[in-house]
């Protein structure tokens, strides 16, 4: 992967952006001082291209377009060593938390991962239902992120044991489930949630 | 028949890893003349001494060598532990087996035989070893402190308040140094003009002090507690003593255009001028390279409007001498240019930085004067070059430190600091305005210091960057600054309003030459060396010349003040006594040889031969022959060996010992 320089100014560090991670995270990204415990203790941190301590690293400059691009973020398994071991009281865990909450409107987020994906179906599915409905969840999510065939041979099994059926169930409040939904998006549309 | 002690240290392992001090002590038992040999782990320690103490009154001996470490690291203490056994001190010797033989050989053997040698030269030398009795020579209880920076004015008021009289001597037209210039302090922002200029009135009214400012050391001779020092007081053409200090030659002046150095060049002064309002003394200078009267002879301007008629265009240099027993050097510290490298100086420039030719990239001290209130700008932050207030400023640290290529290895330790201040002070000033620094490491070692790094960071908002700038260019009116983030891996480009330049620390200039007038040395860089960099961190190793502040070291403030008192404290030391005891290892005139040829006073590099006139009865001259005044002989032995008759000896050194040591070989 190419690097682009990162050219630095006032409108290019997104402040507002970082301020939002701060307040989800009730922790300060400008305590961090680089010393890259939280790296070197992240069992993860192998798999992802911006090891943890250059994801607050970013956030300082207000580069959150690096990291949401990135899969660091879904790569993440909220081990908590980090937070842990953070010598500064940075709550990386959290910080992470917060990140994949924005992540959900943010604009270029990261196409590698299909966390995100699975977790939109994963809610459809509730509003649609009331309760998950495994077979739905799993054909859309296999056509959606163009892997058809991904995990095909996992059904037999599920079948057999009884944990995939084939006809959905309904809850029986949906009335109620849907208020909830449509509550959380007026939430969202007047900026009240994320 | 003398009886003497051998005492074989082991150093902790120091010296026993390579010679077997065991055989070293059997080897020394069995030489001629000693008494006893015995050796121990550490001599230097307590057990150590008492055991050498107690071999001294239990084997009745008469001499005593010591076989461990260099003359220089303990000689002194091993001298008190003989005196205190109630022996001449001057009949110890160290052996230095450890400098000399375990640290510089590994084959074991060898080590061994050759501290066996060492220790056998050692012992012929010792057994004709004379008792010398201590020389004292009288104290001048008065001091110099050269340089009214914070380090001079500290050490100056200190010995002062003790009671003895200081001379402070002040290359500049005022006292006050660089913490004058600066505007806020670290770690505690207090301004730096309300601690400083206090203190500075204190020296100008204090009634032992005396203040020659824009003087400069001419000449130091003489030797602790009888220095003669001449001062060169520079014509200032004005009377101290009439003007009153009320400023109308200055107003009047029509050389306005002047850059004014304290100022940093970028304020500007007239040529009759004072560096700045709270200057001490306030008497205005005439600046005679841009006045025009001195130009061409016309104007007078000055002359004309001065009340008291305190101008004086015809006022001299005068050449002063003092006498003083002490000496604190007090000189302080220099800013690195990155302009093109200074004529004949080691030290290179920044090309990459534009050799300092871009308007709005400057320095430290720079900022710190359009930072201060009492500033050319009042302490609005501003760019040179237009005056606009930046809104993106950029700092750049380790600018000439840690650059070995650049000549400079060391680090100047207090910019980590004021540059994390700098960036504070912008923010108190221009509230939107955003503060970039590019750094390698941060270097906050002190007392609250670390916490206000990180202050900067957390509450005022000043980015960090981990990484070094590689070049900036003009584009535009800005400054574009092109770094590296070496946290995330990738190159930065900033756009700035400015750009300041933590320069590194360096002695003042012509800081070689007041230390060759002085006697002292100093390293490559100009600073003066200290005599032990733990032990005697303060002392020169010339005796009698103390060290204050950044012309030993980079140093900040605290650090400054805290040398100058410990200075202070020395010299105190020094003049708690009337008559001070010297090492009596002296050259001796042996008059009934000497021929009077004085090829030796001619070698003398201390001034301590003398000529003495030998008369008879009647008082008719017989013949004139050297004579070696104890006081101010070095001990080093120059003489000795230039001696056509070989009559002049330096005791402990006589060519019978050195002859005799030789033979033990």
């Amino acid at each position: 992967m190419k690097k682009k320089k990162m050219v630095i100014s006032q409108e290019t560090m997104d402040v507002d952006f970082v301020r939002k991670v701060e307040m989800l995270s009730d922790t300060s990204v400008r305590r961090c001082f680089q010393c890259g415990k939280c790296s070197a203790g992240c069992p993860m941190a192998t798999f992802m291209e911006h090891p943890p301590n250059r994801v607050v690293r970013l956030l300082q400059l207000g580069q959150w377009q690096r990291i949401l691009a990135g899969r660091s973020i879904w790569y993440c398994a909220s081990c908590e060593t980090c937070s842990t071991r953070c010598p500064n009281k940075v709550h990386l865990a959290s910080i992470m938390d917060a990140l994949r909450k924005l992540s959900w409107d943010a604009e270029g987020a990261s196409k590698e991962s299909y966390v995100q994906l699975a977790n939109k179906l994963f809610l459809q599915n509730i509003r649609s239902y009331g309760r998950q409905y495994e077979m739905r969840l799993a054909a859309v999510f296999n056509v959606k992120s163009g892997q058809f065939l991904k995990d095909l041979m996992l059904g037999p099994k599920l079948f057999a044991k009884g944990k995939l059926k084939m006809f959905h169930s309904k809850n029986k409040n949906m009335a109620e489930i849907e208020k909830i939904f449509s509550r959380i998006d007026d939430m969202r549309k007047n900026g009240e949630a994320l | 028949m003398s009886r003497i002690g051998v005492f074989v240290c082991h150093c902790g392992e120091n010296i026993s890893r390579t010679v077997d001090v065991e055989r070293v002590a059997a080897h020394a038992a069995t030489l001629p003349g000693v008494a006893c040999a015995t050796e121990y782990k550490y001599m230097c320690s307590d057990p150590g001494q008492t055991l050498l103490k107690k071999a001294i009154s239990e084997q009745r001996l008469t001499h005593v060598v010591v076989a461990a470490c260099s003359p220089r690291m303990h000689e002194r203490t091993f001298r008190k532990a003989v005196e205190g056994a109630g022996l001449n001190p001057y009949l110890c010797e160290m052996a230095n087996i450890r400098e000399h033989c375990s640290w510089v050989h590994e084959d074991r053997e060898e080590a061994t035989a050759k501290a066996c040698d060492i220790v056998g030269m050692m012992v012929e030398r010792t057994k004709k070893n004379r008792v010398l009795p201590a020389i004292t020579v009288p104290v001048t209880k008065r001091s110099l402190v050269i340089g009214g920076g914070i380090a001079g004015i500290q050490a100056a008021l200190d010995i002062a308040d003790a009671g003895h009289e200081v001379v402070l001597v002040e290359r500049e037209p005022s006292i006050g140094g660089h913490m004058a210039q600066l505007s806020e302090t670290f770690p505690t922002l207090d301004c730096s003009q309300c601690i400083m200029t206090p203190k500075m009135v204190d020296v100008a009214n204090h009634p032992k002090i005396t203040l020659y400012t824009y003087s400069e050391i001419e000449l130091v001779e003489g030797y602790i507690g009888n220095f003669q020092v001449t001062v060169r007081k520079r014509a200032r053409s004005v009377n101290e003593r009439t003007c009153t200090g009320c400023g109308v030659c200055m107003t009047k002046c029509p050389q306005k255009k002047i850059p004014n150095k304290f100022d940093q060049n970028i304020g500007m002064r007239t040529a009759i001028y004072v560096p700045f309002p709270q200057a001490v003394p306030n008497t205005p200078v005439i600046d005679r390279e841009n006045c025009t009267k001195f130009k061409t002879g016309k104007c007078g301007v000055c002359q004309k409007v001065c009340g008291p008629g305190a101008v004086d265009f015809e006022q001299q240099d005068t050449l002063i001498v003092e006498a003083v027993g002490a000496i604190v050097v007090a000189t302080g510290f220099d800013l690195y240019s990155i302009s093109e490298k200074p004529k004949g100086s080691p030290i290179k420039g920044y090309g990459e930085f534009g050799h300092g030719k871009i308007p709005d990239v400057i320095d430290g001290m720079t900022f710190e004067r359009l930072a201060s209130a009492s500033g050319p700008t009042g302490g609005k932050i501003v760019r040179p070059s237009d005056g606009r207030e930046p809104k993106q400023i950029v700092f750049i640290q380790c600018i000439g430190s840690r650059a070995r290529e650049k000549g400079i290895s060391y680090c100047s330790k207090v910019c980590c600091m004021y540059t994390a201040k700098h960036t504070m002070l912008y923010h108190h000033k221009v509230h939107d305005g955003q503060a970039y620094v590019f750094f390698m490491d941060a270097r906050t070692p002190g007392k609250s210091y670390d916490e206000f790094w990180r202050r900067s960071i957390e509450e005022e908002e000043a980015v960090y960057i981990r990484g070094m700038v590689s070049r900036l260019y003009q584009k535009g009116d800005k400054i574009v600054v092109m770094g590296s983030d070496i946290a995330v891996g990738v190159q930065v480009e900033i756009e700035a309003d400015m750009v300041v330049l933590a320069t590194a620390v360096q002695p003042q200039q012509g800081a070689d030459l007041l230390a060759q007038k002085l006697g002292i040395s100093y390293d490559k860089y100009n600073f003066y060396s200290e005599a032990h960099a733990k032990l005697r961190p303060v002392e020169c190793a010339t005796a009698g010349i103390f060290l204050a502040g950044a012309c030993q070291g980079p140093k900040d403030i605290p650090e400054t003040v805290s040398q100058a008192s410990a200075a202070a404290a020395k010299v105190m030391t020094l003049f708690s006594k009337d008559r001070l005891e010297r090492e009596p290892i002296v050259a001796r005139v042996r008059e009934a040889g000497c021929v009077g040829c004085f090829a030796c006073k001619k070698v003398c590099a201390y001034g301590a031969v003398e000529e003495k006139e030998i008369r008879d009865r009647q008082g008719n001259l017989l013949r004139v022959v050297a004579s070696v005044n104890p006081g101010v002989c070095a001990g080093c032995g120059t003489c000795q060996a230039t001696c056509p008759s070989k009559c002049v000896e330096l005791d402990g050194y006589t060519d019978e010992q050195i002859v005799a040591m030789i033979e033990a070989l």
